[in-house]
């Protein structure tokens, strides 16, 4: 009985934690003259490429800049390997 | 004399008509050329849509490096853009010169063409009368300035036909000789006037025949005054 209820917190504290941690890499540009931006953002909805779409169009459209598309979403894992290549942008927006 | 007249004017009515058509066929091709040539030319953001195509579909394109070299491309494509943009403006400039000459050089050729028709007219014609200018104290005709010394009574009969014909009035024989005599029409003599038309016609003619035609070389000589292509023996 104890086990199993171990196993279930542990099942429950494995799937929030995943959830918690979603991420997104994706592109983005400004008109006149063209600027381009690779980024990582954290998602705080479903980890999936449609909804952080949905999510970071209009958290980038405030910063005054046009989502391009979204490359992959990922968690914990990949963040660390992106982070050279977002830069300024790593978790900015 | 007038009919001849009369038709110049037409001509030269045709040529401006021909001249305005022309013109205005100009300026409208010139407005066609312009707007192919402002709205055919690319503009800074066909560089910048390729670019940002190149950046979206290949997902390695991610370091900084990278993604500076697109933004340097995407500038210096704009900055290309910018240089179309001046050769258009001088291309424009060109095209507006080249329309100049072309009108005035269709307006020349018209005028030509007209001119030419004009001169084959006079040339037919043999002399056109352009001025006539009477100098009575000199008793000296000027024809389009070719000078004739006549007698006194001839310089009195064509003053008489020069302001009869200003009135448009058709003068008798015995009308002339009235004017010219002080005397009453009714008393005149119809041959007296006629006699009086006749040496006017026998100087003046004279004069011009070997002043146009028949040329006296001193000391030479007479020789026909015209192209020897001319003439034809038939």
């Amino acid at each position: 009985m104890t086990r199993s209820i171990l196993t279930l917190l542990l099942t429950v504290l494995i799937a929030s934690g995943a959830q918690a941690a979603c991420f997104a890499d994706y592109k983005a540009k400004q008109d006149n003259p063209l600027h381009l931006h690779y980024g990582v953002a954290q998602i705080d909805g479903a980890c999936s490429a449609d909804a952080a779409r949905a999510e970071l169009q209009p958290r980038l459209a405030a910063a005054g800049w046009q989502l391009l598309n979204v490359v992959s979403v990922f968690d914990d894992a990949g963040l660390q390997e992106r982070k050279d290549s977002a830069g300024d942008f790593y978790l900015r927006y | 004399m007038l009919g001849i007249s009369t038709s110049a004017i037409e001509s030269r009515q045709t040529g401006n008509r021909v001249v305005i058509a022309g013109i205005s066929a100009i300026i409208l091709i010139l407005l066609v050329a312009a707007v192919v040539l402002f709205a055919n030319l690319p503009d800074a953001n066909a560089f910048n849509a390729r670019v940002e195509r190149l950046f979206v579909e290949n997902n390695d394109l991610t370091t900084q490096a990278e993604i500076k070299l697109l933004e340097i491309l995407a500038g210096s494509g704009t900055a290309f853009s910018a240089t179309l943009d001046s050769y258009r403006f001088v291309i424009f400039v060109l095209l507006v010169f080249a329309t100049a000459m072309l009108i005035a050089a269709v307006a020349f050729l018209v005028m030509l063409v007209v001119l030419n028709r004009r001169m084959g007219r006079i040339e037919r014609k043999g002399i056109e009368v352009n001025s006539l200018l009477i100098s009575r104290e000199e008793n000296t005709v000027y024809l389009n300035n070719f000078e004739f010394k006549l007698t006194e009574a001839a310089i009195e009969t064509l003053s008489v036909l020069a302001e009869a014909r200003m009135d448009d009035e058709v003068l008798s024989g015995a009308e002339i000789e009235a004017v010219i005599s002080g005397r009453n029409a009714v008393d005149c003599d119809e041959a007296a006037g006629a006699t009086r038309i006749k040496r006017l016609r026998d100087t003046l003619g004279n004069q011009m025949i070997s002043e146009l035609l028949v040329k006296n070389i001193a000391r030479r000589g007479y020789m026909l005054a015209i192209d020897k292509d001319v003439i034809r023996m038939v």
